[in-house]
């Protein structure tokens, strides 16, 4: 009796089994859809053509022409040199940060706990807020760094450390190492965790020293993780603009004009769109083909070991 | 003896190490929050004082009351040095929070179905809908910030919160969906095949057997797509216009581009700005690390 009646009702779950999956991700794909496909193409599209916001009737087909204009201008040559040597600097010194911090938050060492409950705080606030703190803590009128080292008389006269090209783009380096070094900490953390504490044991028992023990057990078997943070804090570096919003508005001179700065004022301040989308769409392929290159070593690694 | 002195060394080492990072990393807010205490004419003293000499209220009162500081009213600071934009802070906050506990019921609603299905179903399209979901992750803002200024435009959704929250749940979801479904593909399946075997649908089994063991993920995705939200900077500069919509990081870099503006009140919007992300970033402490630990060493 009651398989007769469950029939039917079997043959409707069935539908529904076989629907349920497309049912399940349809909205949240429209949404992301909506923000991807549609805007990227109108993205390529403005690209081959002349775009001034100050003539909005006339906007003629020029091809490569966006590119072309952009890629030849001093400022793009500038503002990517800017940009490869605030990303190195940033991957060498959020890499080396995480690493130190993870390695410390790992020990046993009691002050350890205090700074497990604050590393995640920079992680956690908006980029525009970080960028502001740092500016007033650089601020050459009243920077309090300033203020500290005169207090100790190590200085005689505030240091403007904005105005300074050089000392400019270390402060871009420390307040991005500042604001991005927790989340690598965390990550190496967790790769740390999973290292099988009897491998350090046979280590040492083999007579291996601290050091020796990092060089030949810790590092190499933080190697995948060591690979996520860097392709990670590559595409952060290279896209970085809240930062420089509110930090050093590009300057002084251009000293800290990045990429995706250079975009900026060409959409918004020069009120060039084509320009400026130009510019995105070889910022996107940058990242592309960094994250290509970094794929391809991963795989060499795993077919390496 | 000279083992243990050595050994004594070390450890006095890590600690002093230790100690300075935290100087590092609590520092800067220790600092506005003692700014945001402090008189104009304090803060501009060379030296400042680290340890605020009269701690004040005045500047939080102005920023919610409009009452002016007293410490203003001296030397004739009065007009130049208050900037009146400071007392957006609220309003602006107000504002970012209904937009991301929104996004992060939005995520919740439709990340967890879709993870689920990701994780424990095959149908035809699977592989190319997660790869496109990665994928989309990639795309520079700048790139599309006209684009999106057009499509929201042309929704006639400019000003509202509807634009911001679309565009949020656009740029959340991916990262949602490929975490939980990380998530779900690392509990177990043997309760779920009990439940179908019992006759549940997929649904059901989602709801009965799957959320209840995944939650310490689902806290997790859901602190990810708040702070995501209330961080967001770019966007939300292009595409709101009044205070009706402006969010925390937007009042907060126009007040701070602001010449005219008063340190100490700038410290105030920006120590208000920072509490709900610190309270959510202390209390949701181990969640978040042993998501982003799990984010990262589950395969």
């Amino acid at each position: 009796m009651a398989v007769i009646v469950a029939q039917p009702v079997r043959r409707k779950a069935k539908l529904w089994d076989k629907i349920y999956p497309y049912f399940s991700i349809t909205v949240p794909f429209l949404v992301i859809a909506l923000f991807t496909i549609y805007p990227v193409l109108y993205a390529v599209r403005i690209s081959f053509y002349r775009y001034l916001l100050t003539k909005p009737k006339s906007h003629p087909f020029i091809g490569l022409d966006n590119f072309k204009e952009v890629i030849t201008s001093y400022y793009f040559r500038t503002s990517l040199v800017n940009t490869a040597l605030f990303t190195t600097a940033v991957v060498i010194g959020v890499t080396i940060f995480g690493l130190i911090v993870a390695m410390l938050l790992n020990s046993k060492v009691r002050t350890a706990n205090a700074l497990k409950i604050l590393i995640l705080l920079p992680w956690a606030i908006p980029s525009v807020v970080g960028g502001l703190m740092w500016k007033w803590i650089l601020n050459s009128d009243f920077g309090i760094l300033s203020g500290i080292l005169y207090g100790l008389g190590i200085i005689h006269q505030y240091i403007p450390f904005l105005a300074n090209p050089i000392l400019a783009k270390l402060s871009m380096v420390i307040a991005t190492i500042w604001k991005e070094g927790p989340l690598a900490a965390i990550f190496f953390l967790a790769g740390l965790q999973l290292i099988p504490s009897e491998l350090y044991e046979a280590a040492r028992i083999d007579g291996g020293g601290g050091w020796r023990i990092f060089r030949y057990v810790t590092l190499p078997l933080l190697q995948p993780i060591m690979l996520i943070v860097v392709v990670y804090e590559t595409i952060t570096a290279v896209l970085v603009f809240d930062l420089i919003y509110v930090l050093t508005g590009g300057g002084p001179g251009d000293s800290t004009s990045m990429i995706s700065w250079f975009a900026y004022a060409e959409i918004f301040k020069n009120l060039n769109l084509g320009h400026g989308v130009a510019l995105a769409i070889i910022i996107a392929l940058i990242t592309l083909v960094l994250i290509m290159v970094y794929l391809r070593v991963i795989k060499s690694e795993e077919v390496g070991s | 003896m000279n083992e243990k002195i050595k050994r004594t060394l070390g450890l006095g080492i890590v600690n002093l190490l230790i100690i300075l990072l935290i100087v590092f990393i609590a520092g800067p807010f220790l600092w506005i929050a003692v700014a945001s205490m402090q008189g104009e004419n304090e803060l501009l003293k060379h030296p400042p004082n680290l340890i605020p000499q009269n701690p004040t209220s005045d500047n939080y009162r102005y920023v919610f009351t409009g009452e002016i500081p007293q410490s203003y009213e001296v030397k004739g600071q009065l007009r130049s040095r208050i900037s009146q934009e400071a007392r957006l802070i609220a309003p602006a906050l107000k504002n970012s929070f209904v937009v991301a506990i929104t996004v992060l019921v939005i995520n919740l609603i439709l990340g967890i179905p879709a993870a689920y299905t990701f994780a424990r179903i095959n149908f035809r399209g699977k592989k190319l809908g997660y790869n496109f979901m990665l994928g989309s992750r990639l795309m520079p803002a700048m790139a599309v910030a006209i684009p999106y200024y057009i499509i929201i435009q042309t929704l006639k959704l400019l000003d509202s919160y509807l634009s911001l929250i679309l565009i949020y749940s656009a740029l959340t979801l991916p990262f949602t969906i490929w975490f939980l479904t990380l998530y779900v593909t690392n509990i177990p399946r043997e309760m779920e095949d009990a439940a179908r075997v019992d006759g549940c649908t997929p649904f059901q089994t989602l709801y009965n057997i799957v959320i209840p063991m995944m939650a310490p993920g689902l806290v997790a995705a859901s602190a990810f797509a708040f702070m995501t939200s209330y961080n967001e900077f770019l966007f939300a500069r292009l595409l709101t216009q009044s205070i009706k919509t402006q969010t925390g990081p937007v009042i907060i870099a126009s007040i701070a581009g602001n010449p005219d503006a008063s340190y100490s009140l700038i410290s105030v919007c920006v120590t208000l700005g920072l509490i709900p992300p610190l309270i959510l970033a202390i209390t949701m402490r181990k969640w978040l690390t042993e998501g982003l630990s799990a984010s990262i060493t589950f395969r």
